[in-house]
């Protein structure tokens, strides 16, 4: 028999804490039909990763729930399957490949460090505002090698194309302008005199001029390593940061060893998976344990979800820093799994090994704040103090 | 049973090292290195080291 939900998964109260929505849609069974949207969710760990394993079953032409976004979609990574996507996430891979980014390491450490000094020595400071909003897009745009005067407009633009891959729900038609707006900023700003000349778009230009790849698909590709690189790192790196705040025994055990900096933000991804998931198109009658997923069904793979399924995670809704949970599917799974894993690593170590260094306690200095959007999970404020730790 | 490994796939996030450092090292290139046949008393270290893999690039063949 086919479960069915009628919950609105893109409501507010159902994005501020969607965990009590998830846990009722896994019991319901391992594809469940959504009444209220034309939409069927895959809320449990096995069937999720199976999905994201079988990208012959599940198409990311339909990546984001509307046709007309789809559309626009057409030609990125994310919304590409094989052979093209092998194509274009090859060109991608060969600068975000961990071996591509050894060389970064210290760089981007260093780059940490000293966004933490100036922090340690306010004192108070908003965790989202003023450290995981700025990291990344420090890092990132250099990495690319963006013209300094479009850089502020790289959130806007992040956080209002993942609102898009929701339906057109009032968050979805107010991000919509902002999208248009941004995406019209970046194109200007991206033309070949503009880019410093050894960054990851001229390398995009470059492999188009080496017929690599059609030179339709660079300003696709530049979005892709733009809008994938930020949101989700901020959000982890805020979420990584509220967690501490929470769990001070979890801060003083990553002070006391700092290898403990990699385990934390995969436990960080797997609580809270800053993309909480994406939607496939089955390409025909799925089978999915038991239950029939039409043909051209839209299926919501819930990230989220699936990294707190019970029967996958002991104490799925703790945070345990020895847990080292790196299965999760906070970066998806399989060919679309992130391409910029490493460097979303690397960020975090350089964050987290910054404050174990030079702060002794983390506290919330103010009620955080969500911000919600229709498939990312993070917040909008994070206040803080902290108190330096003793030189040693 | 013995493990492989997809070349062109692996883009060497090292996930399987890192779970299974007494099997699987990577070599100067973040390419995984290991024996190929995986002993009886292995085998579930070694099935989970495929598992972790994010790019479904290292499997394990029975």
């Amino acid at each position: 028999m086919t479960a069915l939900s009628n919950v609105d998964l893109f409501a507010d109260d159902v994005l501020t804490d969607p965990f009590a929505v998830y846990r009722e849609l896994r019991a319901a069974g391992p594809a469940v039909r959504i009444d209220g949207h034309d939409m069927w969710v895959l809320p449990r760990y096995p069937q999720v990763r199976a999905a994201l394993a079988g990208h012959e079953a599940f198409s990311s032409a339909g990546v984001a729930y509307e046709d007309q976004m789809n559309e626009q979609l057409r030609g990125t990574v994310l919304a590409s399957d094989p052979p093209e996507h092998d194509r274009l996430r090859a060109v991608l891979a060969e600068r975000l490949a961990p071996r591509a980014l050894r060389g970064l390491r210290v760089q981007i450490a260093a780059q940490a460090d000293q966004l933490v000094d100036g922090l340690v020595e306010r004192g108070a400071f908003d965790a989202v505002s003023d450290l995981a909003e700025v990291f990344p897009v420090t890092v990132v745009a250099e990495l690319i090698g963006l013209p300094q005067h479009v850089r502020p407009h790289l959130l806007g633009l992040a956080d209002a194309v993942f609102d898009t891959f929701g339906p057109f729900n009032q968050r979805t038609m107010a991000s919509m302008g902002q999208m248009v707006q941004s995406m019209g900023m970046v194109a200007q700003a991206v033309t070949r005199e503009q880019l410093s000349p050894d960054g990851w778009a001229a390398h995009l230009y470059a492999a188009a001029d080496r017929g690599e790849i059609d030179e339709s698909s660079v300003f696709p590709l530049l979005t892709a390593y733009l809008v994938a690189s930020m949101d989700t790192t901020v959000n982890a790196i805020g979420s990584a940061i509220m967690l501490l705040a929470h769990h001070p025994e979890a801060f003083a055990a990553l002070r006391a060893d700092d290898t403990l900096a990699g385990p934390i933000f995969e436990e960080t991804l797997r609580l809270e998976s800053p993309v909480q998931g994406f939607f496939r198109r089955a390409t025909r009658d799925v089978d999915v344990d038991g239950v029939t997923v039409p043909a051209s069904s839209r299926v919501m793979l819930l990230f989220g979800s699936a990294n707190r399924d019970e029967a996958k995670w002991n104490r799925p809704d703790e945070f345990d820093v020895a847990r080292n949970p790196v299965d999760h599917m906070g970066f998806g799974y399989g060919i679309h799994s992130c391409a910029g894993q490493g460097l979303a690593r690397m960020e975090a170590a350089g964050i987290l090994t910054a404050l174990a260094r030079r702060v002794a306690s983390i506290e919330l200095n103010g009620a955080p704040r969500r911000r919600l959007n229709n498939v990312i999970r993070g917040l909008r404020t994070l206040p803080v103090t902290v108190h330096p730790a003793a030189l040693t | 049973m013995k493990l492989d490994v997809d070349r062109d796939r692996c883009e060497g996030h090292g996930v399987c090292a890192m779970t299974a450092p007494t099997l699987i090292h990577l070599d100067d290139d973040d390419q995984p290195q290991f024996e190929h046949g995986v002993a009886p008393a292995d085998a579930e270290l070694a099935r989970v080291a495929a598992s972790v893999c994010p790019v479904t690039a290292l499997r394990l063949l029975i």
